[in-house]
């Protein structure tokens, strides 16, 4: 009974991803001859500049994401530990973001942003405030940054919910214990809780990774990539390519995407990885 | 563990500015999509709109949001079913049946969850153009559908491997066997995995745009997010009163949905997340 499921997987996912790994070996323009160019699209890809800079911009992007919402998830979350009143609201009100699509929330954010005509410009100036976010659109690192802290700002309901079910998975016991052994809050956090904390740790790591690496719809709605190409991440790059009429060289960017996703997934599941 | 009174008054102060940060970008959006096209910015209180109802209307006629609605619904209950059905028997067989032919199935299924669907969407939209199935509802269907089916046949065999072995055994004894045993007798008790596995891929599905934008290009068949980002670039990113009431629009049904479910949502999330 799993024929079902699996005739129809490997119909749409494994028949395309091993022809991408020939498809990657052509020049093929989508629509005519398709001639065997062995690894020239992946030589290529790594003498393009644009290219270059888009492996840059998804790596910062990955890392300042999988980072921060880590960070930021496992803070809320213990803020969020003990119970308060108007805990559950609270915890609807924060994970309300994760559920909206990611482009229609680069939209929002850029109608709060927009330089010298976003709500924020005109509200900082309504409040006389001499706050002023600048032309961040045009200026590289803090475009970057504002790409970052929006997905951090959306998703960090996600990260937050799994830590807090991680976190009541550990028995209160164990941290008492460690209080009358004499132990530090901050011990008992480093030494107790984070130990026990590792399978949160290692899905939310792992499921950062992925999608900040594949990042796609933000950045469309935010900076469309730009300014130039300076925020355009590998997947968009795909896309742009493949429309391009570059259908060779776009799967072959496919296959080095998935060999960047590839390697952390695989390295932090190593370092994730707990006893049993 | 006592808490230090002080202690819980800061973390609950934090938890209400952390709170506040979350909803804002939703009330600028409610603001702004009640603001009249003429409003200028520069007078009034920027935190009061001037309620312009028919902004509503008018971007309901404008948007085809509508459609796009319609689309979003059908793409998105298509998939549920299809993954649901498929997925269930397949975890059904891999948790009762540990042959090797299952366990490679589950393991190729797993293996695939690391590989974000940008990978092979170039090769598959070649796929896709031969079978005739770009710019319909169907082929999205499937396409969505082999994305969530790791994630369904994960959660189904963990669930199906808790269930006790006498279900099966009443069923066969009531001459159910195969796939009647399973409709008949152990999907109804799955009801707690079904949940889990639409509350971790519902919403993404509803809000596809990485596929959308190589699949359903025509204006008939767009999806929210399509449909929202093609009216933002006709209008070249002004008239935001328009946008900003379509995306409102927009993010109702999602909102409310998680608005009504929010307990068994977060609840969902919290044991999916135990058990992965």
């Amino acid at each position: 009974m799993s024929l079902p499921a699996l005739m129809l997987f490997c119909a749409f996912f494994v028949y395309p991803l091993i022809r991408g790994v020939g498809m990657s070996l052509t020049d093929w323009d989508g629509m005519g001859e398709a001639t065997f160019v062995g690894l020239s699209n992946f030589e290529r890809f790594f003498q393009d500049a644009r290219a270059m800079g888009d492996i840059r911009t998804t790596l910062i992007f990955a890392a300042g994401s999988a980072i921060l919402l880590n960070l930021v998830g496992l803070f809320y979350a213990l803020l969020m530990e003990k119970p308060f009143h108007g805990r559950s609201a609270a915890r609807v009100m924060i994970y309300l973001p994760a559920i909206i699509s990611p482009l229609i929330m680069g939209y929002i954010w850029y109608f709060l942003l927009q330089p010298g005509r976003g709500f924020l410009y005109h509200a900082m100036e309504q409040l006389g405030s001499s706050f002023q976010l600048g032309n961040w659109m045009n200026d590289y690192p803090t475009t970057m940054t504002v790409l970052i802290l929006v997905n951090v700002w959306q998703y960090a309901g996600m990260t937050m919910i799994i830590y807090l079910a991680g976190l009541q998975g550990i028995s209160s016991d164990l941290r008492e214990a460690a209080m009358i052994d004499g132990a530090t809050s901050w011990q008992r956090f480093t030494r107790v809780t984070l130990p026990l904390l590792m399978p949160a740790i290692r899905i939310n790591v792992v499921t950062n990774i992925i999608g900040s690496l594949s990042v796609f719809d933000v950045i469309m709605s935010l900076t469309e990539g730009g300014p130039g190409y300076a925020t355009e991440s590998l997947s968009i790059y795909i896309m742009r390519m493949c429309y391009g009429s570059r259908t060779g060289y776009s799967t072959a960017v496919a296959m080095i995407l998935f060999l960047i996703i590839l390697v952390p997934v695989l390295l932090s599941m190593r370092l994730t990885r707990t006893k049993d | 563990m006592k808490e230090n009174k002080g202690f819980k008054l800061a973390r609950i102060l934090v938890l209400a500015l952390i709170c506040l940060m979350c909803a804002i970008p939703f009330y600028v959006l409610l603001v702004l999509s009640l603001n009249a096209p003429s409003r200028v910015f520069y007078e009034g209180n920027l935190f009061v709109p001037t309620f312009a109802w028919g902004n509503y209307a008018d971007a309901w006629a404008k948007s085809r949001i509508g459609t796009a609605m319609v689309n979003s619904a059908v793409i998105t209950f298509g998939t549920l079913g299809l993954t649901i059905l498929l997925g269930g028997m397949a975890g059904y067989a891999i948790a009762r049946r540990n042959n090797a032919f299952n366990r490679a199935v589950f393991s190729l299924l797993i293996g695939c969850m690391m590989i974000p669907g940008i990978i092979n969407t170039v090769p598959l939209y070649t796929l896709m153009r031969g079978l005739g199935a770009i710019n319909t509802l169907w082929g999205m269907v499937l396409v969505c559908s082999t994305l969530c089916m790791p994630s369904a046949v994960f959660i189904y065999t963990t669930f199906v491997r808790a269930l006790p072995r006498e279900l099966d055994e009443a069923a066969e004894v009531d001459g159910c066997t195969g796939f009647k045993a399973f409709w008949k007798i152990i999907f109804p008790v799955l009801k707690p995995a079904t949940a889990s596995f639409v509350i971790l891929n519902g919403f993404g599905v509803w809000n596809n745009y990485a596929q959308a934008v190589f699949f359903l290009q025509s204006r008939e068949k767009q999806n929210i997010p399509q449909a929202l980002s093609v009216f933002f670039q006709q209008f070249g990113g002004a008239k935001w009163h328009l946008m900003s009431a379509t995306a409102v629009i927009a993010i109702i049904p999602v909102v409310v949905i998680f608005l009504v479910f929010q307990r068994q949502f977060i609840e969902g999330l919290t044991e999916g997340a135990v058990k992965g």
